[in-house]
């Protein structure tokens, strides 16, 4: 009766051994007790003994390493048949790349960080502000979150959730700035006087946030924080006027009229993309510039500020740009804009001019590196060529972030900004 | 209630113990005529003779192998370890058999010993003679762990110890010996694992062992002065502890403290700060402090081992860092 | 007090026929176990560290054989032997050794942590002369009360090196427990030969007890009859109080430290000299009157046995995980 030969388990914790060279050959008769073949362990080479009398009918492993219990030879009476059991398979290595810890932990950050949830694309009842960047990589997280993180107790994150209270607007009186327990029950309260409505007597109406405002006091608590400084120029609007007279006459019955607006618009994206330092987002340390201009029109509605997106504003016409921007303002009032909408702006136009506002400093709409505060066209009195004149003016003041836009170049695009007001058809 | 020192309260409950069960013995180098280096079993050899009080030759192994072998076969041990430094002659039998008998013998024998060993910094004993080292026999499975303070405890504890059918490592201070405390008039057995609260506060939770205890109480004081108030936790039983108490008191109080003579790298007080921030992790309000001696062999000098080993000030400065603002 | 060594078998007496056929099986029943767990462990199906005792049954068989039932014995790694010989059934040891709840420790042990409190077994240790210590406690206890009973500690010679060996010895002296410390020297402490740890003559080893006054008796350590008597002789010295005993039993080690050592370390021809002329069986096969009929159905009897223990052991039962922790404390 035919024995195989099988490795054995020489020592505790050996699971494969060598076989350096057989000592006896196919057809040699072996005794118990005979060295067989010679095996390389871990720790020392040996010989292995044959447990059985016989002939050595079959080498079936000569030489390599094998794991113990494999069969490497057939010891049995001479001429008898020999057949095997195939080798098993060894087993497949698991194809994925298990995650480190470390990029576990950087995915609980970000999935933890998340202060609202991920809003599905379509928003039923109102319109709300953009609320982040589409997420960073799955890589790149932790150092994101690391760095835009808010230093806070356990404690003061819970009363903070559990109150619906955003930590971004608390101030932390805790070691390095940290929010603490104390810094959330105080913030709980409002710290500035009641709204310019007189209460009935006795009674202060308080206005909770909702969760557009909250995004909006977050974000532009964020803004705040950015080194920023302000130009301002006056330009003389009787050109942006008449264009926007032109375009009008060539409108058709029942389509959307256009206005100065829309034209100012126009040239602003045009002079974006030729000076591409202003067209751009301050994001992780990263100045990225932009070849398109996707303007942002900040439109009030009765929810609060949103900014929805003209996308290429730089290449649309006037009628095309007044056209996007009637609808995205209707829709922005009646609280039915999508995220599409809102997102991947570069550069905003605020405008307060329907307020007889004349001029006004922005705050930035981040991670856009600059923002143009736009005050009402009024007639006033002009110096032209040593001559005193009247003539439509306007003032705007360009925010700029210093961290992306030095001095020099938030003046270019804007001396470039006040030539096209000045005369469109060098935009158009 | 009767005031006895801590050592008196030892020796009380060595007694009683010698008293009403005839298994109980005593092995331990000088423990006979000398009545113990630290003098806590001072006219118990009179009391109940050489064979009940043995003396040994300096030979921790076997004494503790010894103490092992007796405890199996139904006797009552208690070895007396002269400084705690000297447990590292003992370790072997101590970790590798007293803790593990039980678990290898799949239940069949059990190892009731308990012993009985002094550390501590204080009059310059130098380095070989000060250690604190509680945390190690926290880390063995199989053993359990007392460290008590106070005169009532220590007496309370070291019966309860006696009574365990587990080997005991029971920690003494060689400073707290003379301290004074109250203790009840019969002996009220104090089970293992139940912590105590000696001060209660509000805003701060400090949990502290041994010496560190009565370090801990005359911070609260100041504290207190300055408008802290500052609870103080003892567990008494490191192992096994109770974590219930501790993650009570920091819900409470919001803040904690863990405080402890032994080298504050990977002592107790990291275990301490561990179970905290994983139960009482919504309620942290600042970060964990520890108190501990600094991390180096105790130097000779008075001079230097002040600086070394953690007193109330450095508890005090704990505390307020907790409570801190930028 | 000066010891004197004393050579087993002086004093007249002798060893039975029957009591040493009785010897013969027990020590073939050792040796059936020690191959066949050689056997399964190639095989892969024990896990774990084996050290088998084949070349030492006569210490372990004529020193259990001279102890009551309620005298206690601490073992080595090399436990098989004596917990076979203090009388746990090698069904028992062998579900240990295969990890089962049917096992001695309830597979809480493996093979160098056999216990079985019933028979007197205070359990083998790994740690090499860590059951010495308590040993003496143990003699310590029976002296405090007064019982007559004696513990006894299994060691080799690698032993006597370390400090607990010394201490233990030591302390055992001084205080006169009954005590037996059976040394079994085979020469070798894993792969360090005696000239490598031993400054003196490896035949000499007793002369250590000397040091502490203690009394010691020699025996060769494959004639189990010899093993017998100076174990019976050792216990009714410790037994009357008149303090602790080692006994020095020169033994042979036939196979590896460990099932598995390729014994680079040995000589070829040195050993396959002592195979052939040092087994306790052979030599004691060649002085009994044993037929062959009797000696096959005594071989097979104890292969039998074996091969039942291993087949009882595959049924037995795997302990639950939740378990793990069920005997950490009291």
């Amino acid at each position: 009766m035919a024995v195989e030969v099988k490795l054995p388990r020489l020592g505790q914790g050996m699971e494969a051994g060598t076989i350096v060279r057989w000592l006896k050959s196919e057809g040699e008769n072996v005794v118990k007790g005979d060295p067989l073949y010679e095996l390389d362990t871990d720790k020392v080479t040996q010989e292995v003994e044959a447990e059985a009398d016989g002939v050595l009918l079959k080498i079936v492993v000569s030489d390599g390493e094998v794991d113990v219990g494999t069969t490497v030879g057939v010891i049995g009476a001479e001429g008898e048949e020999v057949s095997l059991e195939p080798p098993e398979p060894q087993p497949a290595e698991p194809s994925e790349p298990k995650e480190t810890p470390a990029e576990e932990a950087a995915r609980r950050a970000v999935e933890g960080e998340r202060e609202e949830p991920a809003e599905p694309s379509d928003r039923s009842s109102q319109g709300r502000a953009v609320e982040r960047e589409p997420s960073a990589p799955r890589g790149a997280p932790a150092a994101a979150e690391a760095r835009g993180r808010m230093k806070a107790s356990p404690l003061a994150r819970r009363i903070a959730r559990e109150r619906g209270i955003e930590l971004a607007s608390l101030r932390g009186t805790g070691p390095d700035g940290r929010i603490v327990a104390e810094d959330v029950e105080r913030g709980a309260a409002p710290s500035r006087p009641a709204p310019a409505e007189a209460p009935a007597v006795g009674e202060v109406e308080v206005v909770e946030l909702n969760s557009i405002r909250r995004t909006i006091a977050r974000r532009l608590t964020e803004a705040w924080e950015a080194p920023v400084f302000q130009l301002t120029v006056t330009a003389d609007a009787s050109e942006l006027v008449a264009t926007r007279e032109q375009t009008l006459a060539l409108v058709a019955e029942g389509d959307v009229k256009p206005t100065v607006n829309d034209v100012l618009t126009r040239v602003v994206a045009a002079a974006l993309v030729q000076h591409r330092a202003v067209n751009a987002h301050f994001v992780e340390g990263q100045i990225r510039r932009h070849s398109a201009a996707h303007v942002g029109i900040a439109v009030a509605t009765p929810n609060g500020l949103v900014v929805p997106v003209i996308r290429d504003a730089d290449r649309k016409t006037v009628r095309e740009i007044a056209s996007a921007r009637a609808d995205l303002v209707s829709r922005a009032r009646e609280g039915k804009l999508q995220l599409q909408d809102l997102e991947d702006g570069t550069f905003t136009i605020s405008n307060l001019g329907m307020y007889g506002i004349e001029q006004f400093v922005a705050v930035l709409n981040p991670p856009q590196v600059a923002i143009l505060a736009v005050g009402a066209i009024a007639d006033r009195s002009l110096v032209v060529d040593g001559e005193l004149e009247v003539a439509p003016t306007m003032t705007m003041t360009l925010t700029c972030d210093h961290r992306a836009i030095d001095g020099s170049e938030g003046a270019e695009f804007l001396r470039t900004v006040k030539a096209f007001v000045e005369a469109p058809a060098l935009a158009l | 209630m009767p005031e006895v020192t801590y050592r008196e309260a030892v020796r009380d409950a060595l007694t009683h113990a010698l008293r009403t069960d005839e298994r109980v013995f005593l092995m331990g180098e000088d423990i006979g005529e000398m009545g113990g280096s630290m003098g806590v079993t001072q006219g118990l050899l009179d009391e109940f003779g050489p064979k009940r009080i043995r003396n040994t030759p300096i030979s921790e192994m076997a004494i503790v192998g010894t103490g092992i072998g007796s405890a199996m076969q139904g006797m009552r041990p208690v070895v007396e370890i002269m400084y705690e430094d000297f447990l590292t002659l003992s370790m072997e039998q101590l970790v590798n058999q007293a803790a593990k008998h039980r678990t290898m013998s799949g239940g069949q024998v059990s190892v009731p010993l308990t012993i009985r060993t002094q550390g501590g910094a204080g009059w310059s004993p130098g380095a070989q003679h000060a250690q604190q080292l509680e945390a190690w026999f926290v880390h063995v499975p199989g053993l359990k762990v007392v460290f008590a303070s106070t005169p009532a405890d220590v007496r309370g504890l070291l019966w309860a110890s006696i009574q365990d059918e587990n080997p005991v490592l029971f920690f003494e201070h060689r400073t707290l010996y003379p301290i004074k405390g109250e203790v009840p008039d019969e002996l009220e057995p104090i089970p293992l694992g139940r912590a105590r609260i000696h001060r209660e506060g509000e805003d701060v939770t400090v949990v502290a062992t041994g010496r560190l205890v009565h370090e801990a109480l005359e911070a609260a004081e100041a504290a207190e002065q300055e408008g802290i108030s500052v609870e103080v936790v003892d567990p008494r039983t490191l192992q096994p502890l109770d974590e219930e108490t501790i993650l009570e008191s920091v819900r409470k109080t919001t803040r904690c403290v863990t405080a402890h003579e032994a080298v504050t790298r990977g002592g107790f007080g990291a275990e301490l700060a561990a179970v905290v921030q994983h139960g009482a992790f919504d309620w942290l309000d600042a970060p964990i402090e520890r108190v501990g001696a600094k991390f180096g062999p105790l130097p000779f000098a008075p001079a230097l081992e002040q600086w070394v080993v953690p007193h109330a000030a450095d508890v005090l400065d704990a505390v307020r860092r907790t409570v801190a603002r930028a | 007090m000066a010891t004197v060594e004393e050579k087993a078998g002086s004093g007249g007496r002798r060893v039975s026929e029957e009591v040493l056929k009785g010897f013969f099986r027990e020590m073939l029943l050792i040796r059936r176990f020690e191959e066949k767990v050689e056997e399964r462990f190639r095989a892969g199906e024990l896990p774990g560290f084996l050290h088998v005792a084949i070349g030492q049954e006569a210490a372990a068989t004529g020193v259990c054989a001279a102890l009551e039932r309620d005298d206690v014995i601490a073992s080595t790694h090399r436990a098989h032997a004596h917990a076979i010989a203090k009388g746990t059934p090698v069904e028992r040891i062998m579900a240990e050794l295969y990890g089962k709840v049917e096992g001695c420790s309830r597979g809480y042990g493996g093979s160098m942590h056999l216990y079985d409190v019933a028979v007197g077994n205070l359990g083998a240790n790994a740690v090499v002369a860590g059951g010495i210590p308590g040993i003496v406690g143990a003699a310590l206890a029976f002296q405090m009360r007064g019982e007559p009973r004696v513990a006894v500690a299994f060691f080799g010679d690698g032993a006597t090196n370390t400090g607990t060996f010394h201490e233990s010895l030591n302390l055992a002296q001084l205080w006169k427990v009954p005590a037996v410390f059976s040394l079994e020297n085979n020469g070798w402490a894993e792969s360090t030969p005696a000239r490598q740890q031993l400054p003196l003559p490896v035949d000499e080893l007793a002369k250590r007890a000397l040091a502490y006054g203690m009394k010691t008796i020699e025996a060769d350590g494959q004639d189990v009859e010899a093993v017998y008597l100076a174990a019976l002789a050792a216990r009714e010295h410790a037994v009357a109080g008149k303090g602790p005993v080692l006994v020095h039993l020169r033994t042979h080690r036939l196979t590896g430290h460990y099932v598995g050592d390729p014994q680079v370390y040995r000589d070829k021809d040195e050993l396959r000299r002592e195979r052939e002329t040092k087994d306790p069986i052979e030599l004691l096969r060649a002085r009994l009157e044993l037929s062959e009929s009797e000696l096959e159905t005594i071989d097979a009897a104890a292969t039998a046995e074996v091969t039942a223990a291993v087949e009882f052991a595959k049924a037995g039962t795997d302990p639950p995980p939740e378990d793990a922790l069920k005997y950490v404390y009291a």
